[in-house]
């Protein structure tokens, strides 16, 4: 008896129709700066802050978020340190989370975050209040440029964030906050 | 066995008049936003026919593209399943569940496994699961079915919410501020996620050179699910694959905009590997889906990405509402789709269309939907499953529309008849369902050809 496994694929081999080709996707071009990026981001619920000098990271955290108590990041000494072990009544308590990403989005102010910067798979939808920081140079104009960025693929675990968690499933309202970040902020240097 | 009409659903949806008119307004309001979104993109007719390719070539090579999407999910470290019908579906979840001593389930929206009737399933079998996307945890605590395929609660009004939360979750009796009722779902999920053992999603398109799984959401809920429990379970339907990474760039410029005018869903989630120490499986879902695949005039109808535009644009399922089509996937494309699954039960179906075809100026991926409509009535007549007056009175009228003389009498008698005859005899809503909500025209003394043949010749 053959299994499920082989009885879809010898249904899907007889069913499917002649071959037809498979199109190359173009690079569109498009407005990669930084005020498209913004103003989008905008638009969408998030902010963009310029940080003065790179040193100023934290500093410019503290005045951003003066009432975080709890706040995780690899990029300065934080509250709480956060790794691959840390258990889920840990993670549950975290105010805001600083985070480095690879790059932006300008056409929808969206940033790539891989794995290999949350710390922990769920600090960037656990956390209260998330910060992103990113190079200024690192922004793309479309989605085509942003998985161009991609060569060796998503990796294990990655998510283009573009600004706060949201819903409007309640009479088309739209609300920030709903089960992931509430807040979202993109420092740029 | 006789099963309601979608036009019988439907009167009783339009029965709260201020309610229809306010679902009407609303989804025409999400399509404008549709159109403010896709105006802003110069290539976005080009994007449209890309992502029609791109669907055409993997359906054409799908046998191929399972295969290769499966190899490289395995050499992830992903376990594969296969599931011929919803059943099968179904046990393979229990089975994931129950290996891991699980009883504490968290789900994001995931339509297939709506399709599936996985929640009284697993219910039934003493598994606690929770619908943790807010439209879908609304509905779940109403115990009723999705009515849109991205706006899931958008038949209810912030007061039926306000009940249901008070009831369930312990709000206060009247509250109805959506900012309020959100925060109110969030500190009662957020209780659920902490202590999910096993978190399912859908699938938005799985990538087969990488074995990839995206998952898009706005709430972040698939992200935090997922993240917090030791094991992930994503669902999928064949015909979700995609051949490569570069894809998704035409795929995620159009979904969300076609959606809801968002430039791009919040969260756009890649699942490759399971992280370490944790479990993720992919179920590949077929029931019914290859034989759609084999029906020519029909298969383009798994190109769809599931956005929801052809509902938010459609004339008829904004006045008559998501259940009345009582299938999983409503409005223009469920049309389409149902008809597969179930013809005699879903004959009506694509009858509730005016063939418009705003839906299918609308889809991201160029479904011809008005047509496939169209080619469906065809099939449904020729089945005998028209009711008897339709069925009669287009043989009628068939046999008259064929004949000049039989039309040019008939055309007199029309005349005359509605000039003499009283309304309530020409406009019987009992004999003629047309006239229930229509006048007919004040009829004209003669015909174009009577006043052709009385024009001198030039």
């Amino acid at each position: 008896m053959s299994s499920t496994r082989d009885r879809i694929l010898a249904a899907a081999r007889a069913n499917q129709p002649a071959e037809t080709p498979l199109p190359p996707v173009a690079d569109f071009g498009g407005n990669a700066s930084l005020e498209r990026f913004t103003e989008v981001l905008a638009s969408i619920g998030g902010t963009v802050v310029r940080l003065a000098a790179p040193g100023a990271l934290a500093a410019t955290v503290q005045q951003l978020f003066p009432a975080a108590r709890l706040v995780a990041s690899p990029l300065f000494s934080a509250s709480l340190a956060i790794d691959q072990q840390t258990p889920v009544d840990v993670l549950a308590d975290v105010d805001l989370a600083v985070l480095p990403v690879e790059f932006g989005v300008a056409e929808n102010g969206a940033v790539w975050l891989p794995e290999a910067n949350m710390l922990h798979r769920a600090l960037p939808t656990v956390t209260q209040h998330l910060a992103f920081v990113l190079d200024h140079r690192q922004l793309v104009a479309t989605m085509h440029q942003a998985y161009a960025r991609l060569p060796n693929g998503p990796g294990g675990y990655g998510m283009f964030v573009a600004g706060p968690s949201k819903t409007a499933d309640i009479e088309q309202s739209l609300v920030i906050g709903a089960h992931g970040a509430r807040s979202l902020v993109v420092l740029v240097y | 066995m006789s099963y309601l009409t979608h036009a019988s659903r439907a009167e009783a949806f339009n029965l709260d008049h201020e309610r229809t008119s306010w679902h009407d307004e609303t989804l025409w309001f999400v399509r404008q936003k549709r159109d403010k979104a896709v105006y802003a993109v110069p290539e976005f007719q080009e994007l449209r026919s890309l992502a029609s390719a791109i669907k055409e070539h993997t359906l054409s090579r799908l046998d191929h593209y399972l295969a290769q999407f499966e190899a490289a999910a395995l050499a992830n470290g992903v376990q594969v399943h296969w599931a011929a019908d919803a059943a099968e579906h179904n046990a393979i979840v229990l089975d994931i569940v129950r290996k891991r001593g699980a009883t504490k389930v968290v789900k994001s929206k995931s339509m297939l496994t709506e399709e599936c009737h996985l929640n009284p399933y697993l219910i039934s079998h003493g598994i606690d699961v929770i619908d943790t996307d807010l439209g879908e945890r609304i509905i779940q605590l109403r115990d009723e079915p999705p009515s849109h395929l991205v706006l899931p609660a958008i038949h209810l009004k912030k007061e039926d919410v306000g009940d249901t939360f008070h009831q369930h979750l312990g709000t206060e009796k009247g509250l109805t501020d959506p900012q309020q009722l959100t925060e109110a779902a969030r500190q009662h999920l957020r209780a659920k996620f902490l202590a999910g053992e096993v978190a399912l999603t859908g699938v938005n398109f799985a990538i087969a050179e990488t074995g990839s799984v995206v998952v898009c959401t706005n709430e972040g809920n698939a992200d935090l699910g997922v993240s917090l429990a030791p094991v992930h379970v994503a669902s999928m339907g064949i015909e979700k694959l995609i051949p490569r990474l570069a894809d998704l760039g035409v795929f995620t410029r159009l979904l969300a905009r076609s959606a809801t005018g968002q430039p791009v869903t919040t969260y756009t989630s890649h699942y490759t590997q399971p992280a370490e120490g944790r479990e993720m499986h992919v179920i590949i879902v077929d029931n019914g889906r290859t034989q759609q695949l084999g029906r020519p005039d029909f298969r383009a109808s798994l190109k769809c990405i599931r956005c929801g535009a052809c509902m938010n644009t459609c004339p008829v399922y904004r006045r008559s509402g998501g259940h009345s089509y009582d299938f999983t996937v409503p409005g223009p494309i469920g049309s389409i789709l149902s008809p597969n699954i179930d013809l005699k039960k879903h004959s009506t179906l694509p009858f509730a269309s005016t063939l418009c075809g705003s839906c299918t100026d609308v889809c991201p991926v160029k479904i011809d939907i008005h047509v496939q409509l169209y080619k469906w009535r065809q099939i449904i007549a020729e089945a005998n499953h028209l009711p008897a007056a339709k069925k009669w009175g287009m043989k009628f009228m068939g046999r008259l529309l064929a004949s000049p003389n039989a039309f040019k009498i008939s055309g007199k008698l029309a005349r005359t008849g509605l000039r003499l005859l009283p309304h309530g005899l020409t406009h019987n809503q009992t004999a003629n369902a047309w006239a229930i909500a229509r006048e007919l025209p004040e009829p004209p003394k003669q015909s174009f050809r009577e006043w052709y043949q009385q024009q001198a010749p030039a």
